[in-house]
């Protein structure tokens, strides 16, 4: 055992491993530099065992261990180019859309509990109109529907200029991501809950809906909330789906342990929760200004279709089968 | 110690230190100011050279690109290293020891919104506690690890004095030694003899003169002509390098 003498002779190794690391991240190697990366690394590896076999001092393995690490993330990363915006690209044609094919039954469940909160909602409004207090938060009764669409057409438009609509369309947004990740937890944690936030969100929809179309105003209702309410209701749902996905895997894991049950779902969730924030983005922008617009700039039809379009489009997209991944 | 172990391919175990909540909380800290500094300069560059509402809205999304666009970038492209985890040598890995892929990074900051909950990141302080190698729910989803950095090697040259005449290489000391240094002494030593350059110079001596004083009694020699530090140096070569060569 002498550990003078084996630092003496084998710093010089560790130092060149750590000096072509450094230039690693900076530039790219030549094949040359790279085999001489990967013969360094090794001998690294092998000066870190016997190290271990001579000493637990942290001063000696602890630098050790640390070039060992980084050496061993640079030669066995997945990919050796790392653009941003290939990979990006690759994301949201082919994978976004695989994941959401793959974990459709997730998606049906979360979609029959929002649609279940809104047959529900409207019932219970068709049955005693007054059921709307009971079920709708407070700040939505400040006047009747038919008021309320008096006064948005009368007055000026809300959202005259881009500033207004994009400083809206940003609050909207980073307010709706918080809402679906929590809907998201909620079901990763406990199914249950998910459903229930789901279920309780269509309740509201359902209420709020059929009572504008009992005071007539329907038209109004789905030009003014369709446009970004479809792409919105989708992400919703969307991440409570992941949610039911995380909760399946960690609440019945079956035969593997939660953990190895929790990593075999993970590559379908991360590219889930993307698909429902990116969708959220587009939504809040277009809550922030296309849905802000009354007849008298944008008639009530072209609103309605333009919904019709964003919802089958962004269907179509995730759920329709394409010829290459058959 | 709250250590993870990765075996490489060449079945060399790598371990791992979790870095705690407070490390963390002071990197995201210095990241939140920088970014808050670049998009409140930017503001202000917006708002003197562009009309009033085009420049609020410039310095929104400025502000939501830079919030959600920083970590990623940075844990993307440098190696797992934002500036603030940078300067408090943090570096976010796979949990498999490998660098981070776009996914992770951008599933670990979008779970961020809930990590931040209620309140200065509560849940993330809560399960860092929690789990077993200091992940934030961020990190659970995203299969990823916050580790610390160890100190560069910054051993250089040799523990003895002087090679050549290291004066308590005799068969007495070795002797004396083999009975009275145990093996949790042996190491301070070592530990000792590595740190000794990275110490302020006051610190060195104190510590050194202190030690070899307790060992000169330990052992019961004299050599006095030795500084403390000589001694320690020349008693951790014999420990570690009894034959010489």
């Amino acid at each position: 055992m002498n550990i003078e003498r084996f630092l003496a002779e084998r710093r010089e190794v560790w130092n060149q491993l750590e000096a072509l690391l450094k230039r690693a991240e900076e530039v790219e190697l030549s094949r040359d530099e790279m085999h001489e990366l990967v013969g360094l690394y090794r001998r690294t590896c092998s000066d870190l065992n016997r190290a271990r076999s001579y000493t637990a001092n942290p001063e000696i393995l602890g630098p050790l261990n640390q070039l060992t690490g980084r050496a061993y993330r640079f030669i066995y990363r997945a990919s050796h180019d790392t653009a941003i915006w290939a990979t990006f690209v690759k994301l949201l044609t082919r994978e976004i859309p695989a994941a959401f094919r793959k974990e459709r039954a997730a998606v049906l469940v979360a979609a029959a509990a929002f649609l279940a909160g809104i047959v529900f909602g409207s019932l219970a409004i068709l049955v005693d109109p007054a059921n709307g207090r009971r079920l709708v938060p407070a700040q939505f009764f400040t006047e009747s529907p038919q008021e309320r669409v008096e006064k948005i057409e009368r007055n000026e438009e809300r959202i005259d200029n881009m500033e207004k609509a994009m400083h809206f369309g940003a609050s909207l947004y980073t307010h709706n991501i918080r809402v679906t990740f929590l809907a998201f937890s909620l079901g990763a944690l406990t199914i249950v809950m998910g459903l229930v936030v789901l279920f309780y969100n269509g309740v509201i929809i359902g209420a709020v809906g059929t009572m504008y179309v009992l005071d007539d105003v329907s038209v109004f209702f789905f030009a003014w909330v369709g446009p970004h309410g479809a792409l919105e209701v989708p992400a919703i749902i969307f991440g409570g789906a992941a949610g039911l996905v995380a909760g399946r895997a960690l609440l019945l894991p079956g035969d593997l342990s939660r953990g190895a049950s929790l990593r075999r779902v993970l590559p379908s969730l991360w590219r889930m929760m993307i698909g429902a924030a990116l969708t959220l983005v587009l939504a809040g922008l277009i809550e922030g200004s296309f849905s802000q617009y009354s007849a008298k700039t944008i008639p009530y039809p072209i609103k309605i279709s333009v919904a019709a379009l964003l919802f089958t489009g962004l269907i179509s997209y995730l759920f329709l089968r394409r010829t290459q991944d058959a | 110690m709250n250590e993870v172990t990765i075996t490489t391919p060449e079945h060399v175990p790598i371990r791992l230190e979790p870095a705690g909540a407070g490390s963390r909380f002071l990197a995201t800290l210095i990241d939140f100011f920088i970014v808050s500094a670049v998009s409140s300069v930017g503001g202000f560059l917006f708002g003197v050279t562009l009309s009033r509402g085009i420049a609020m809205a410039l310095t929104i999304t400025l502000n939501f690109v830079l919030t959600w666009g920083w970590h990623v970038f940075f844990e993307v492209r440098k190696q797992g290293r934002t500036p603030g985890k940078r300067a408090l040598r943090l570096r976010v890995i796979d949990a498999r020891g490998l660098p981070v892929s776009l996914y992770q990074s951008l599933v670990r900051n979008i779970v961020r919104a809930i990590d931040f909950a209620p309140a200065f990141y509560g849940f993330a302080a809560l399960a860092t506690m929690v789990t077993a190698s200091r992940r934030r729910l961020g990190d659970l989803v995203a299969d990823t690890l916050v580790v610390r950095d160890a100190q560069a090697l910054t051993y250089k040259g040799q523990f003895a004095s002087d090679r050549r005449h290291n004066t308590l290489r005799t068969p007495r000391v070795l002797r004396l030694v083999r009975h009275k240094i145990s093996l949790e002494e042996r190491e301070f030593l070592l530990t000792l003899s590595l740190r000794a350059d990275r110490m302020s110079p006051e610190a060195r001596y104190d510590l050194m003169e202190e030690v070899a004083a307790f060992y000169r009694q330990e052992l019961g020699l004299e050599a006095d002509s030795l500084s403390g530090e000589n001694f320690v140096r020349d008693l951790t070569a014999v420990l570690f390098n009894p034959q010489e060569r």
